[in-house]
């Protein structure tokens, strides 16, 4: 059957789109860019990081891109002052939560969490820093999860479900206490359920989990190659 | 426990929202009110549930207790009005008579595993700030001196 097509007006200019397409999968297909960090072709969007908020005429708070489909002649705004005030705000928030200190991280230049902040231009912080006292798990023997530099965007957790089937990681606790625990909150090596696949290693935005025997700025990933593989399995369409 | 377990499942599972009525049903089960680390395990086997999720669910809802918990438990409200209302003196007060350390690390369960302490946002009782619940009995206009005699109260008619 062939999918119904709608058109929804982005940024003034009309874009045409397929219906259940989400407003930012309309956009990528008009090449629009939206700034996202948790979300990751392939597999199931949460809205957990907000930073691809967007204005919907006749909506009076804003939307995550997302997570909110399109709908047939929807108005909607990606860039405005407004906007950018709030996806730095995020940023700035992202940052202070956690001890994210690029100049001894292994993803140094080659992190979204840093390539975010530097095209949206934070500058500066302007909240005081939580510094909280965090572990690091080196206990899986090719892998290590520094929650120092985690933002929960839940990549991991969701292409471990999704893609690999093993389900190792999730996010226990609530609040500021949240954590990324594998299994029943043991150390990373002890998980039987692992494969050591490393999608998850390579689906993190940061360098939360990274892959042993790098040095500082030498860790780089690669996700497209597992967002090619949720396509190819028909993880969504 | 495992038979119980299989019993509960049996009785809920297929029904949207099964796991946490299964989690509940496990820790009333069990005379320390918790749910230990095995019980978990065998809840996830038998579910087809990964750990991770389980543990995901068991540590979201404050409800849930993964240690053992006291015979008796006195809960205080923290919420604003409690507070105005001098509700930290009471949690100080019951905490040092109890032997309870108030530090993030600290156990809130006594070391002899009589009490449990625990504060709760809010009991939507505000008019009757400030508000403690002690073994599942709700007080209302609290002092120290009416909750040490509420708390030795509690205590003796559970002896009895």
């Amino acid at each position: 059957m062939p999918q119904k097509k709608i058109s929804i007006r982005i940024d003034g200019e009309l874009v045409s789109a397929t219906e259940g397409m989400t407003i930012l999968e309309a956009a990528q297909s008009a090449g629009k860019d939206i700034p996202t960090l948790c979300h990751m072709a392939g597999i199931a969007d949460v809205g957990a990081c907000r930073l691809c908020v967007v204005e919907v005429a006749g909506v009076g708070r804003l939307l995550p891109s997302c997570t909110t489909p399109a709908q047939d002649g929807m108005s909607v705004t990606t860039v405005s002052p407004q906007l950018m005030r709030y996806r730095r705000m995020v940023i700035e928030l992202l940052l202070v939560e956690r001890n994210h200190v690029c100049a001894v991280c292994v993803s140094n230049g080659h992190c979204e969490l840093q390539s975010l902040a530097t095209s949206l231009g934070v500058v500066s912080v302007r909240y005081p820093y939580n510094y909280p006292r965090l572990p690091v798990d080196l206990s899986h023997p090719r892998f290590v999860l520094d929650h120092n530099r985690c933002v929960l965007c839940s990549r991991c957790v969701r292409v471990c479900a999704e893609v690999e089937g093993a389900h190792v990681w999730d996010v226990a606790n609530r609040g500021i206490k949240c954590r990324v625990t594998s299994e029943m909150n043991q150390s990373w090596g002890s998980s039987t359920s692992c494969t050591s696949c490393g999608k998850c290693v390579q689906a993190c935005p940061t360098g939360a989990l990274i892959e042993k025997g790098y040095a500082v700025e030498e860790m780089t990933k690669r996700h497209e190659n597992i967002s090619a593989l949720a396509f190819a399995k028909g993880a969504r369409p | 426990m495992e038979a119980f377990i299989d019993q509960v499942i049996a009785s809920r599972s297929g029904r949207p929202g099964a796991l946490l009525a299964i989690l509940e049903a496990v820790q009333n089960r069990h005379p320390q009110k918790y749910l230990p680390e095995a019980s978990l395990r065998y809840i996830a086997a038998a579910m087809k549930i990964p750990p991770a999720r389980i543990y995901s669910v068991a540590t979201f809802y404050a409800l849930f207790n993964l240690q053992p918990q006291g015979e008796h438990t006195v809960c205080i409200c923290r919420g604003t009005a409690c507070h105005t209302r001098g509700s930290r003196s009471l949690l100080e007060s019951v905490r040092l008579d109890l032997g309870i350390g108030g530090g993030e690390e600290d156990s809130p369960t006594s070391p002899d595993g009589r009490y449990t302490v625990r504060t709760v946002a809010c009991f939507g009782q505000c008019a009757l700030a400030p508000v403690v619940e002690l073994d599942h009995r709700i007080c209302g206009h609290v002092n120290e001196r009416t909750l040490t005699r509420e708390v030795a109260a509690m205590c003796e008619g559970h002896d009895q």
